[in-house]
């Protein structure tokens, strides 16, 4: 009986166009269209920054050292073009007034100090409000200290590596799995679990409040099933529709790192390809299936209680941000599974699935927060099945 | 057959409702100790004005509200005790029945039919019936949202029936309906009489009472204030006419001191 209404309700519910937007639509099509746009106008940027054609202006040397030296390096570090300045005043004016974009300053005693291999400053003014602008100088500059380190190790003919007395190696012995694990590992969880209550919460209105609004469930309440079968079938479907939701926001992203290159980045891609196993999703989704079932046993007492869709929605709504504030309690680095932090209702599931994907699992602590996380979705399935057999609360 | 034996219903007003009604009292009795009986192959009305108690009574009966005290037996079982098992023998519907707008009448008819446990065989032979009765065969496979109010009324019957059940409850079955659609159910009211089950609704047009009814009961702020056949309600009438008679009871049970 319970998989006759499962049935109807999920026919219904695939039926609703508002609910299948929330529910596949935007979940599947979110990470494809942030990833693109993201990438798009990243790429578009650098390229731009890379190609742009900027001003130089330099408070030079009387036999112009810098203009000299810029001049000679090649335009694949950036077009430029170099203006002579007398002052600073003019040219920091020339800056704020867009007419260049760089400034650099070398101080009379410029010279004397590199013949004296003393550390010679130069002074580069840039607005920090254009980007890339630094970056563009430290390049640069760069081009310009090797060419004349070298020079100066041949000038005082001694070879680099006799200035170097110690090469420091640092090895990093966590696996890159592990890496992002512990470093971005809370951030799948979190999409799920913001997906997965945007997906229950229509089908919980609709299936509950939307009933009583529209005058069906008096004549569900008499035929002969029992209500909390009439609950079960109702819920298996909300937590269907959050469960796909979730999924599908899963799968939007990671059809976006395949085939949008949202993950320019080869190495990181096998790391992700390694993570995304058969096992550790079988894992993932047997942590998640008890924390769907407490978003939907959370949501249905209020849908039942409420009279109209625009009341039940008006509740729940703020409640998401209770829910999803603690999984971004998850994507904290250092914010770690122990004890405490796995009776932790929502906490203890993405970090969970930190640790899953990290590989460095304490099934103790994983046991303790699927058992907290469960013994809680009964809890919230009991106080729904209150609140349904309440009959002053399923009739209008 | 349906008997109702002290049946009473008293709900709990939380503070909103109070608030609303402008009371201190923490409950409000809506049906107080009636009780009637009805027999099958006869229509019963209960009539009453609104807010009279008429809906809340449906409702016990057909096992949506439990009763506060009180027994109600249909078709021999009692309802209060197995709500399950007496279900199985009622078909309900109400002048403001919804139906699932992403349906089709198909989808719907083969839905109650399970939920009521008929098999497939059955649901079938009798879903042809009521489609031929009803005509309903051009309109099964298109969206009950998409259905005009006549149509979607046809489908309620169908719904209602699909179980063959022996006690028909209507809750105000035509409220809200023109004519032309009420007189459906006018018609089903008639067949199901003629079939012989019991047929039981509530009401406030004392001219659709009249047309139908053999046995009636008057029902105001929960207590019965006549019960017996429509015989003897137009023999002990005082007025000229049964609206007339309806009102002056109704006035009357005002005016005397409970």
């Amino acid at each position: 009986m319970i998989f006759t209404i499962f049935k109807k309700e999920l026919k219904e519910t695939l039926r609703d166009r508002r609910t299948l937007m929330m529910m596949l639509v935007i979940p599947i099509l979110i990470f494809p269209i942030i990833i693109n746009i993201t990438a798009s106008v990243s790429t578009s940027f650098q390229e731009d920054a890379a190609t742009k054609k900027i001003k130089i202006g330099i408070v030079d040397t009387p036999s112009k050292f810098l203009t000299n030296e810029f001049n000679q390096i090649p335009d694949s570090f950036g077009k430029k073009e170099v203006v002579n300045y007398v002052d600073t005043l003019q040219l920091i004016k020339d800056i704020k007034n867009e007419k260049i974009q760089l400034g650099a300053y070398l101080s009379g005693k410029f010279l004397s100090q590199l013949d004296a291999m003393v550390p010679a400053p130069v002074v580069f003014y840039f607005n920090a409000t254009e980007l890339g602008m630094q970056e563009r100088a430290q390049g640069y500059m760069s081009v310009i200290e090797q060419k004349m380190q070298v020079e100066r190790f041949k000038k005082l003919n001694i070879s680099k590596e006799k200035i170097n007395p110690i090469v420091s190696e640092y090895r990093n012995i966590a696996s890159d799995k592990e890496m992002i694990g512990k470093l971005a590992g809370g951030f799948l969880p979190y999409i799920f679990i913001a997906f997965c209550f945007m997906g229950c919460m229509y089908p919980a209105i609709d299936l509950f409040t939307g009933e009583k609004e529209r005058g069906t469930i008096e004549t569900l309440l008499t035929t002969p099933v029992a209500r909390w079968q009439l609950l079960f079938g109702k819920m298996g479907v909300v937590v269907l529709s959050g469960l796909l939701a979730a999924s599908a926001a899963l799968l939007g992203l990671f059809l976006s790192m395949e085939t949008l290159n949202g993950l320019d980045n080869d190495e990181l891609l096998k790391v992700v390809h390694s993570i995304l196993s058969p096992s550790f999703i079988f894992l993932m989704y047997c942590l998640l299936i008890p924390l769907t079932v407490f978003f939907a046993g959370v949501m249905i007492p209020i849908a039942v209680y409420a009279k109209t869709f625009k009341e039940a929605q008006s509740i729940i709504t703020p409640l998401n941000i209770v829910m999803v504030i603690p999984a971004m309690v998850g994507l904290f680095p250092g914010v770690e599974l122990n004890v405490m932090t796995a009776c932790i209702p929502v906490v203890n599931i993405v970090l969970s699935t930190k640790e899953l994907i990290a590989g460095t699992l304490d099934p103790f602590l994983v046991a303790l927060s699927f058992m907290v996380m469960t013994a809680l979705a009964v809890l919230a399935v009991f106080i729904s099945y209150r609140r349904f057999d309440k009959e002053s609360n399923v009739v209008l | 057959m349906i008997e109702v034996n002290n049946l009473s219903k008293t709900f709990e007003l939380s503070r909103q409702q109070r608030k609303e009604l402008n009371t201190d009292a923490k409950t409000s009795v809506a049906v107080d100790n009636i009780s009637f009986r009805c027999e099958p192959g006869r229509i019963f009305s209960l009539l009453g004005p609104n807010g009279a108690g008429k809906t809340t009574t449906m409702r016990m009966l057909s096992t949506i509200y439990k009763p506060t005290t009180g027994e109600i037996l249909m078709g021999g079982i009692d309802a209060v005790k197995n709500p399950q098992e007496a279900r199985r023998k009622i078909g309900f519907l109400t002048g403001s029945t919804g139906l699932y707008a992403r349906l089709t009448p198909n989808e719907l008819i083969h839905y109650f039919g399970d939920l009521y446990g008929v098999d497939k065989e059955t649901i079938n032979q009798r879903k042809e019936e009521l489609y031929t009765l009803l005509g309903m065969h051009d309109f099964q496979n298109k969206r009950i949202g998409k259905l005009s109010t006549g149509m979607k009324q046809k489908v309620s019957i169908c719904r209602t029936m699909i179980h063959d059940p022996e006690i028909i409850v209507f809750d105000e079955p035509t409220s809200g309906l023109d004519v032309i659609t009420a007189e459906n159910i006018i018609q089903l009211i008639q067949n199901c009489k003629n079939q012989g089950k019991t047929v039981i609704f509530s009401s406030h047009i004392m001219s659709e009472v009249d047309l139908l009814c053999d046995d009636m009961a008057i029902i105001h702020k929960g207590k019965l204030l006549f019960s017996g056949t429509m015989t003897d309600f137009k023999g002990q009438m005082q007025a000229d006419n049964l609206t007339a008679e309806f009102i002056r009871i109704v006035h009357q049970s005002q005016n005397t001191p409970s």
